[in-house]
């Protein structure tokens, strides 16, 4: 117990003695490169091992995205009929799912470069940043990211591949599955042997 | 016309079951007007044959299992990735007359002439289109066709249909796709001579073969990160078909018809009342 404790007293203390100045917290632009070098040179090009890299995703994953908002959008008309434990639930196994299937594409990295375009209004709540995934060839991929400021700092809630939104395509899988279960407890069900199935062995 | 016919055994065996088939499985049922939550997902969906395309679907999955994903494994094995990309870029060369073409009907003259110069170009110092010389000199390759012209001058997208080999499709689509290949690309004035139906298989199963080992991995990450693959496929075709439509401009914000806008800011994604989520934020460094 007195182990937990302080460490989440380092991890709490150390976190606050950067967040003053630091561009990146609000500065869309400097978001995104901020992640994406973390994303490529602290996990994709590290030498690391599968397991540890999945867990550095994770941190990263929470770090850089609201995923309680991202699960709340997802779940759509139904998340106010849900119980708040499914609804935990929803966040934690939403979470792992990403985390896995995520992860296992990682060895397919052949170093692409991530270059902000520009920004632009997001609605009138947030910021839009528009970039290109750059690989060596000088090949394209179009990748929009949703971004919303929350007290901690600027957080992602969707990322948009060639006009393929994350957010919309989970949203009408699990809408799909809702309908055919009748239910959160299908969904629920369903994900957590996904879970089971994609978790690195 | 007649090279486009099918001969009659093959009739028999292959479409009059699916024509069973489709009699069959029927369509989805429409939830009666005492439901409009259930009226409105149905709506948006827009898949009145759900349950036959679902069967193609399978089908067509059934298809890759036996058929394109042994022809993929070899031909990935005998052509290293500079020739794939060869080979994809000579596909798009050859069919660059139905961009050009569906660049004049959207009146895009710039870009018609862009399709037109890269044409030039990559047929000739590109050595036949192998080689993309055009994007180099910063004329990039896009595409257009029908389908896109269609949803330009207005027409609706019809209602989504999944066609195997051909992969997710709708009515206005569809027909797109039907008119470009026999109307317009070089092909089907090829066929029109004297060459055997055999030179369209040949072309058509190259054109799938190397569209199919383009997409498999990112179809394969889709179909692993969702739960119903069908759904998640249905949802990201029609996202990415519409930013074609929009030539890349940025997504809009989802609309919030269909979305609890609880806290009325107008955003899908708000963030969420802390009583929902206290074990989240606890966990989370300030």
């Amino acid at each position: 117990m007195r182990v937990l404790a302080l460490t989440l007293l380092l991890v709490l203390g150390g976190s606050q003695s950067h967040a003053a100045d630091e561009p990146w917290r609000t500065d869309p632009t400097a978001f995104i490169n901020y992640f994406a070098e973390a994303g490529i040179d602290g996990i994709l090009t590290a030498d690391i091992d599968d397991v540890e890299k999945a867990a550095r995703f994770r941190t990263l994953f929470n770090d850089g995205f609201d995923i309680p908002a991202i699960s709340r959008f997802v779940i759509g008309r139904t998340w106010r009929r849900t119980s708040d434990a499914d609804k935990e639930a929803f966040i934690a196994l939403f979470e792992d799912v990403i985390v896995y299937t995520w992860s296992r594409r990682f060895s397919e990295y052949t170093g692409q470069t991530i270059e902000v375009r520009g920004t632009s209004p997001d609605g009138d709540i947030g910021t839009l940043v528009d970039s290109v995934i750059v690989d060596e060839d000088g090949q394209t991929i179009s990748a929009q990211w949703r971004l919303r400021q929350r007290e901690e700092g600027l957080r992602i809630v969707d990322v948009i591949i060639e006009g393929v939104s994350m957010a919309i395509t989970y949203r009408q899988d699990y809408a799909s599955v809702i309908r055919q279960q009748g239910g959160m407890s299908g969904l629920l069900d369903l994900l957590g042997r996904q879970v089971v199935e994609s978790a690195p062995s | 016309m007649s090279r486009f016919m099918v001969s009659p055994p093959f009739f028999r065996r292959a479409v009059l079951p699916l024509v069973a088939l489709f009699a069959l499985s029927g369509c989805a049922d429409k939830p009666p007007a005492s439901n409009p939550e259930a009226l409105r997902a149905y709506e948006e969906t827009n898949d009145p044959l759900e349950p036959w395309n679902r069967s193609m679907h399978q089908l067509d999955q059934g298809l890759d299992t036996v058929l394109f994903n042994p022809t993929i494994a070899v031909y990935q094995t005998i052509i290293p990735e500079p020739g794939r990309q060869g080979v994809t870029n000579a596909f798009r060369n050859f069919r660059a007359p139905i961009t050009f073409a569906n660049d004049v009907f959207q009146g895009q003259g710039s870009r018609a002439g862009t399709t037109l110069g890269r044409f030039l170009i990559n047929s000739t110092v590109g050595l036949f289109g192998l080689f993309d010389v055009a994007a180099r000199m910063g004329m990039p390759y896009h595409s257009e066709d029908l389908g896109q012209t269609l949803a330009v001058w207005g027409v609706g997208e019809g209602p989504y249909l999944y066609v195997p080999i051909l992969g997710p499709s709708g009515g206005r689509d569809l027909t797109g796709y039907a008119v470009d290949n026999m109307g317009i690309d070089a092909m089907a004035w090829i066929g029109r001579a004297d060459n055997p139906f055999w030179w369209q298989v040949a072309y058509f199963g190259a054109l799938a073969t190397d569209t199919k080992s383009n997409a498999k991995p990112v179809l394969e990450e889709l179909k692993e990160s969702s739960v119903d693959y069908y759904a998640a496929l249905r949802s990201a075709y029609r996202q990415n078909r519409a930013k074609e439509i929009r030539n890349g401009a940025p997504a809009p914000l989802p609309s919030f018809d269909d979305f609890d806008d609880e806290d009325g800011d107008g955003d899908p994604f708000s963030g969420l009342e802390p009583e929902t989520t206290s074990a989240q934020t606890a966990a989370r460094p300030q």
